[in-house]
This record gives C-alpha cells, sequence and structure tokens, in this order.
C-alpha cells in the first residue's frame, strides 16, 4: 500500500508521465484468441484491485457499458474463480443506481464518458476501458489491441483520486509512455 | 634351518606405527562423518537457498503470468538473475508453454557438484488467488557452494593436520613413558651382564607391570649377588689355602716365590736394596722325634708369631720348607742393618716354648743373609748365598 502511494506520489509529481503501458501480452492466433486474451487481462487487472469495503472472495459487480470494441463476449476470467456478475447498463443507470464495482466502458460518447469519469471519481469503481488506446480520458486501465498483441495502459491519475488500492506490481508492469 | 633372520624393529617405532594407524582411523572416521553432516547441511541449504529465490521469482512474475507478458516476466526475474548459484531460469503458464527463459552467462564453475546437489531443476507453482497460473523453475549451480566446500575442505585438512600432530605428540609422550623405564631395566641388565654390577638395581616404575617385572629382576639380582659374594669368599679361601701354609698361616713357598719376584723388580726400579733372610730351626727333626709331632707344630707355630713380630710393617716373611723360613727386609740401608735384624730374630726365638706337657723347649734358629742387589740380582743367586749364609751360621752354632 504504501508502496503504491509512493509509486503514485513520484508518478504525479512527474506531469507527463502519468500514463504507464503494459508490454504487449500474448494472443493466441485462433478464433476467439482476442476474446479469450481480453477477457484474461480484464480478470488480471480485477484480481490485483482491492475495494476498500469488500474482502478478497466478496461477490462484484461489473457494469459494462457501451458495445465493447475488442471482444464480442466479455466474460472476465479472474485467476482463482472469484465470482462476478455482470451487467450490460447505461451511463444513466449506473449515476442514478450505482451499484456497480466495475464499469467497463466500451463504445460511449464522449459526454456519455466525461459524465461517468466525474461520477466514479472518489468513489470505489474501477474503471476499464477498451475504446481509448492511448487512455486519455479518464478510464484506470486502457485495453489496447496492436499488431504486436494485447496491452493495457494504466492511468495513474486517475487511480490516485480514488480509493482503490491497486497492486504496484500491475503498475509496474508497463512502462510509462513519455 | 628356520633359522631367517627376522627385520629387527624398535618398540617405539613399533608403537608409532600403531598409534598413527589407530589416529589415521580416528580421524577418518570423524572426518568422514563431519563431511557427510556438512554435505547434508550444505544440501539443506543449498536447497533452501533455491526455494526462496523460487518464493521470491514466483512474487515477481505472477502478474507477468496472469497478462501473459514475457517481458514483464523476464523484468520480474531481474532481481534473481543477481542471486549468485542460479543457472536458469524458467517460467512456465498454467498450459505448460514456455513464458521466459533466463541462462546465467557464467559458466558452471563445478558440474560434477551441480549435478550432486541439484540433480534435477527446483519448480514452484505460481499461484493467484489459489489457482495455479503457472510455473517456475530454477536450476542451481556450485558457484556458492564451490567456496563453502573448498572453505571445507580446507577446514577439514587443517583439522586433520592438527589432529593428526596432536596424536602424535600424544603418542610420542606414551611411547616415552613406556620405553624409558623398559630402557632403565634394560641397561641394569646390561651393566650386570657386561660389567659384574651385581649391586646395580631397578628403581620404583610407574607402570605397574614393568615394576614388577623390575621387582623380579631385582630379586634375581639380590640372589645373583649372594651368589657371586659367597663364590668370592670361597674363592678368596681357596687363594689363601694355596698361598698360605695352613699351621703357621704364613705364606708358603709358592707366594714366597712370587713376593721375591715382585720385591726384586720393584727394588730394581726404585734402585734400593732389600735384604733375603733364610732361616732354618737348629735340631728341629730332634725335637719333633723327642717330643712329637704335636709340639713340633707347636714350636713352629710359636716360632712364626715371634718371627712376624720382630718384622717391619713392609717386610715380608714366610715358610718356605717343613723349618725353614724366609724373610724379605725390604728396604735395608746397609748389610749391617740387615745382620742386625737377623740377630734380632735369633734373640727373639730364643725364648723358650711351653709345650703341651708342661716341659720348655729353648728352640734356635741359623739365619743367614743376602742383600739385593750385592749378592745376586735374581731370587735363585739371593736363594744360594742366603742358604750358604745360613749353613755358616749353623756351623758356627755347632761349634
Amino acid at each position: 500500500m504504501l508502496a503504491s502511494l509512493f509509486l503514485i506520489g513520484a508518478a504525479l509529481a512527474t506531469p507527463g508521465m502519468t500514463v504507464q503501458q503494459a508490454s504487449q501480452a500474448i494472443v493466441d492466433e485462433s478464433s476467439g484468441g482476442l476474446t479469450e486474451a481480453v477477457n484474461r487481462m480484464v480478470g488480471g487487472i480485477i484480481s490485483y484491485v482491492g475495494w476498500p469495503d469488500r474482502r478478497a472472495g466478496d461477490d462484484l459487480t461489473l457494469c459494462q457499458v457501451g458495445a465493447p470494441r475488442l471482444t464480442g463476449l466479455l466474460a472476465p476470467d479472474i485467476p482463482g474463480d472469484r465470482p462476478l456478475s455482470l451487467r450490460r447498463t447505461s451511463a444513466g443507470a449506473v449515476i442514478a443506481n450505482g451499484g456497480c464495482d466495475i464499469l467497463y466502458l466500451g463504445r460511449v460518447s464522449s459526454a456519455d464518458r466525461m459524465r461517468l469519469v466525474q461520477w466514479v471519481r472518489a468513489r470505489a469503481v474501477l474503471t476499464i476501458t477498451d475504446d481509448d488506446p492511448a487512455c486519455l480520458h479518464g478510464a484506470m486501465f486502457c485495453l489496447a489491441h496492436r499488431d504486436t498483441g494485447l496491452s493495457f495502459s494504466v492511468n495513474l491519475d486517475a487511480i490516485a483520486r480514488g480509493p482503490l488500492r491497486v497492486d504496484p506490481r500491475v503498475l509496474q508492469i508497463g512502462r510509462s509512455v513519455s | 634351518m628356520s633359522d631367517r633372520k627376522l627385520p629387527r624393529t624398535t618398540l617405539q617405532k613399533l608403537l608409532s606405527r600403531f598409534h598413527f594407524g589407530v589416529t589415521l582411523f580416528a580421524v577418518a572416521l570423524s572426518g568422514l562423518a563431519i563431511m557427510l553432516a556438512g554435505v547434508a547441511a550444505l544440501r539443506g541449504y543449498a536447497d533452501r537457498n533455491i526455494e526462496l529465490a523460487a518464493q521470491l521469482g514466483a512474487y515477481g512474475v505472477e502478474p507477468a503470468l496472469v497478462f501473459r507478458d514475457p517481458q514483464a516476466a523476464r523484468e520480474g526475474l531481474e532481481p534473481l538473475t543477481h542471486i549468485p548459484g542460479i543457472a536458469q531460469l524458467r517460467i512456465l503458464d498454467d498450459r505448460g508453454a514456455l513464458l521466459t527463459e533466463w541462462v546465467s552467462p557464467h559458466p558452471d564453475p563445478a558440474p560434477l557438484l551441480t549435478r550432486i546437489f541439484f540433480p534435477e531443476p527446483f519448480a514452484l507453482p505460481v499461484r493467484r488467488n489459489g489457482s495455479r497460473i503457472g510455473t517456475i523453475e530454477i536450476r542451481g549451480d556450485s558457484s556458492t557452494l564451490l567456496d563453502y566446500v573448498r572453505i571445507g575442505l580446507l577446514a577439514g585438512l587443517i583439522c586433520l593436520i592438527v589432529t593428526g600432530l596432536g596424536t602424535v605428540a600424544l603418542a610420542r609422550r606414551f611411547e616415552y613413558e613406556l620405553v624409558k623405564p623398559l630402557g632403565e631395566i634394560a641397561s641394569v641388565a646390561h651393566d650386570v651382564r657386561l660389567h659384574r654390577r651385581f649391586d646395580k638395581r631397578v628403581q620404583s616404575l610407574g607402570i605397574a607391570e614393568l615394576d614388577r617385572l623390575g621387582g623380579d629382576i631385582n630379586a634375581l639380582l639380590d640372589e645373583l649377588q649372594g651368589w657371586q659374594g659367597h663364590m668370592e669368599s670361597e674363592h678368596a679361601m681357596l687363594a689363601h689355602r694355596a698361598s698360605h701354609d695352613m699351621l703357621t698361616a704364613m705364606p708358603n713357598r709358592a707366594a714366597f716365590d712370587e713376593q721375591l719376584a715382585a720385591r726384586i723388580e720393584a727394588a730394581a726400579a726404585r734402585r734400593s736394596r732389600f735384604a733375603l733372610l733364610f732361616i732354618d730351626v737348629d735340631n728341629f727333626k730332634a725335637a719333633n722325634d723327642g717330643f712329637g709331632h704335636a709340639a713340633g707344630d707347636a714350636v713352629l707355630v710359636a716360632l712364626a708369631a715371634r718371627i712376624k713380630a720382630v718384622l717391619r710393617r713392609r717386610d715380608f716373611a714366610a715358610r718356605i720348607g717343613g723349618d725353614e723360613f724366609a724373610v724379605i727386609a725390604d728396604p735395608v740401608e746397609a748389610r749391617a742393618d740387615a745382620e742386625e735384624l737377623a740377630l734380632r730374630i735369633c734373640n727373639a726365638v730364643a725364648e723358650p716354648v711351653t709345650l703341651t706337657d708342661g716341659e720348655d723347649y729353648r728352640p734356635a734358629v741359623s739365619v743367614g743373609v743376602a742383600i739385593y742387589p750385592d749378592d745376586g740380582d735374581d731370587g735363585t743367586a739371593l736363594l744360594t748365598v742366603a742358604d750358604s749364609g745360613m749353613y755358616a751360621h749353623k756351623l758356627s752354632n755347632r761349634n
């Protein structure tokens, strides 16, 4: 936790280096390989995030807003088989009702995205998007598909604003994008 | 003949060899035990070291395995590449496919040691929330063990040398304790045999068995000394008997001849003179016949005592015949001294002798004098001169 804060602090102290990009994950060439890779990556990210009011192993709710770009069927593969309920919903419903631990942003309008990012601020909600490869629009984790494979970037500013604990090893995994 | 010559060795050498053998055996045995214990401990230590490295690696590569990211896996393994003693690292994912691999650029310094200690790589499953997401495999090498083994061998060698020296010194000490008393006994026996030193005894010894041996030898020596003393006194008695007249206890003819030769030699060396007096008892045969042999013997004993009483300490008297005595007066200045002595002898023996039956007998002697070297320089010549002098005296006595 301390290390995480220190890392985040160090990242904040140097503007322009707050987004970390993971190196490429291997994606199988077979059909559905990308879907599997996305599910695996999302599940991995979830497994390294801690919610302050939840214990490890508690049921989590993932709210999917907009259609995912990289996968047709989102079914995160969390190591250790943590129970996860999936809900397709809309930005308005999320803001109105809450009840989401994870927000997966697919293709959404920039207005909705801004509203959601504003709403998430200071809430214990993890945001993941696959529609912002450069990770410039406020989501905490941004998935990107390139020729070399699937990767993710980390928005340290966004993480630092919220109460979520993210394992520093995940933050460390990526290299800074300057 | 089975009289083949056996190669002789000293007790000290024998003990030394024996001790060395025992010591070597003991040291080798303890060394082996320590070595086996050391190898077991070393192996445990090496296994633990590899296990710790594997756990560290598993922690480092866990996210990389979750995201199946080879680059991240390499970075996760990076801290392990600085740990000495790791030859190869392999990360396998949950399906057993190789994610990344690292091989130490340093060659294995002792492949044999590696084969003994790390016959196969150590594999540790990497888990995330309880489910197995991959495996980390670590192959150790001997680079860390080598120093340990070297130091261990060196220390073992030093221990061996120190133990060896110590036990050799102790063995020496023991040998000394044993060989010294034995040498003492041997030297006593040697002294007794070679120098007839029957008064020598073995000192009291610190070792019970040897002390008993020494005691027995001492007892044997006591007996030997007794026999020797007895023999010596017997011998002296026999020698006295051979050279002395039994009746008068005076030296006999043989002793007289010996003495005369010795005196001539001594006087020749000193260039001094001595006198030879030849004494013959007058009418002794008549006295013997008249009074009996016992009376004759008594007279002879009395005469011998009187002659001896007249002589000086260095003078010599012997009974050289039945009624003949000879006296060596040594030294004398002049013939007159010798003649005076002759006169004194005549006067001394002239006292009456009381016989056993109460009768008095007045013995008389005739004395002849010869002076060395004036009358001759050998015994025969001197005796001849003295003898003729005695006859002259006897004739003058009769007249």
